[in-house]
């Protein structure tokens, strides 16, 4: 309870990284309900990653094309977030295409993305020696390194893309529902999934940039799989998400906090665990609902 | 008068036609079936009346404006993924966004209407039931339901009985039937079930080896019955 009261304090040192925590738990999530209900979950893991490799891309190409960086001043985080941005949208769309026009295994397809990924994020770090150990940093996510313009950026664009997901919330779930009514009735649906993407994009890439593609990964999914056990409608499941993942997000700083933890794999950790212990409690209810009297 | 006419209409997957020189036109307040043996391409016609795949070749042409009078589909049960966390209201409720532009959210017309095509299908009771625990007849019925909410003049079903049990099918002819009657609804359906037309349909499209064409229900003979799994008359 002290950690808490002292977490919330006003004058915290960490109280950047501690909102830059929840504004992750909270927006990957809503973004997440998609990826769960799509069945794209395979997605969240690839799209992380390849945002990494355009980290890592980005500040290879600055060495190359133009020379040394100064690493840790703002023109580095901005090339990052650029690489990021530019890898995360690219893999999505290509994807989206493929998906509506191959013939091979989705999660094949993806499968292949991320072990590309991987590997291309290594080989870039590899290739770029002057910088490896700062672009690890970047690559792992650095939410402690939050500062009170980066957290106020990464505010605005998560903000954006959470009007633009409750704007369109119909259209959206329309096209995941049933994508034939949605053609039927006329609706742009081409448009409306590019969107979606797009806004997954963006977040994965922020995400990534802030908090590393463990974390990402893990609010993308965790949440929105927990809220499934317990909500039954569309909107309440939505909220449930990002509520459950703004929540462990800060239970998983204040453990990080009082325990002197990693950040990132704390928050993962105690999003997992509520989880796990909300699936283990509805099982529970399910099988003594089936007991005989 | 005609509310659909398909003109020497070729329709298909990529470029690959599976029906070739279809023709056939469809009066307002029509109650038609479309009617063959499994992989006839009831489906494939179905779907290329609606838009969902395109014309390869020929006309097919609305009496109607598609923007402000829009088509009541029901796909077929299985195509829909049910770990969405959707109540039964909520399945009916996306019907009405058929004439809801983007940005315009869902407001007190819109679940009032939602509500009106729940109760029309017998289901009003269900309506924040989850939509995945609803029996397949119940399914077929929101579907309808859902058709409904969109205020069609023209209601387009896949396979409305497919899987469902013979009460349950009853159930949703009987429905479609006073659509049909009392609000002037033209219906066309995709079925194999013969014996659910009768009295119902006033014609039927027989769809055999890449041909269509439009007969009585009562002249149907045996060996289109047999085709089709059931006996004649049946």
């Amino acid at each position: 309870m002290s950690t808490v009261l002292e977490v919330l304090r006003p004058g915290f040192l960490l109280r950047d990284a501690m909102v830059a925590s929840i504004l992750v738990g909270v927006v990957c999530p809503l973004v997440g309900v998609y990826f769960v209900l799509r069945r794209m979950i395979f997605l969240g893991v690839a799209l992380p990653q390849l945002s990494a490799a355009g980290i890592a891309f980005a500040m290879l190409m600055h060495r190359t094309l133009i020379g040394p960086h100064l690493h840790g001043r703002t023109s580095d985080a901005m090339l990052a977030q650029l690489g990021a941005l530019a890898f995360t949208l690219g893999g999505i769309l290509a994807l989206a295409a493929l998906e509506r026009r191959g013939r091979e295994i989705v999660e094949a397809r993806i499968g292949m993305v991320y072990a590309i990924a991987g590997a291309l994020t290594i080989l870039f770090i590899a290739a770029d020696p002057w910088g490896e150990a700062h672009i690890v940093n970047l690559l792992k996510g650095d939410l402690l390194a939050a500062t009170e313009s980066s957290l106020a950026f990464l505010a605005a664009v998560l903000g954006v893309v959470v009007v633009v997901l409750l704007a369109f919330q119909k259209e959206f779930l329309l096209v995941s529902f049933d994508r034939d009514l949605a053609v039927v009735f006329g609706k742009a649906t081409t448009t409306w999934d590019t969107v979606l993407y797009v806004l997954c994009g963006i977040t994965i890439s922020f995400g990534v940039l802030a908090a590393g593609p463990l974390v990402t990964f893990g609010f993308l999914l965790a949440p929105p799989l927990t809220a499934r056990l317990i909500t039954g409608r569309m909107l309440t499941f939505s909220i449930a998400s990002a509520a459950i993942g703004g929540l462990t997000a800060f239970v998983g700083f204040c453990a990080a906090y009082r325990y002197d933890m990693p950040l990132g794999p704390a928050e993962v950790a105690v999003s997992s665990a509520v989880f796990l212990a909300v699936a283990g409690a509805t099982r529970l209810r399910r099988a003594l609902r089936l007991r005989p009297a | 008068m005609c509310l659909l006419r398909l003109r020497d209409v070729s329709l298909g997957y990529g470029h690959r036609p599976v029906l070739e020189h279809v023709s056939l036109e469809i009066a307002r307040g029509e109650f038609v079936a479309l009617l063959g043996p499994n992989g006839a391409g009831k489906t494939t016609l179905l779907r290329g009346i609606v838009g969902l795949i395109p014309v390869l070749a020929g006309a097919l042409e609305y009496d109607l404006d598609r923007t402000t009078s829009p088509l009541g589909y029901v796909p077929q049960r299985e195509s829909l993924d049910p770990t969405f966390p959707l109540t039964v209201f909520e399945v009916v409720l996306m019907g009405t966004y058929a004439r809801l532009p983007a940005l315009r959210r869902v407001g007190r017309p819109e679940r009032a209407l939602a509500s009106g095509a729940l109760d029309l299908v017998g289901l009003g009771a269900l309506a924040g039931q989850r939509f995945a625990s609803l029996s397949g007849g119940q399914i077929q019925r929101t579907l309808i339901a859902r058709a409904l909410a969109a205020q069609p003049e023209f209601l387009l079903l896949d396979e409305p009985t497919a899987g469902v049990d013979a009460e349950a099918s009853a159930a949703i002819m009987a429905v479609l039937g006073r659509l049909n009657h009392d609000e002037g609804l033209t219906v066309l359906l995709v079925t194999h079930q013969l014996r659910l037309l009768q009295g119902l349909a006033s014609a039927v499209f027989w769809v055999q080896d890449g041909r269509v064409t439009r007969r009585r229900v009562e002249d149907i003979g045996a060996s289109a019955a047999a085709a089709l799994g059931a006996p004649a008359g049946a």
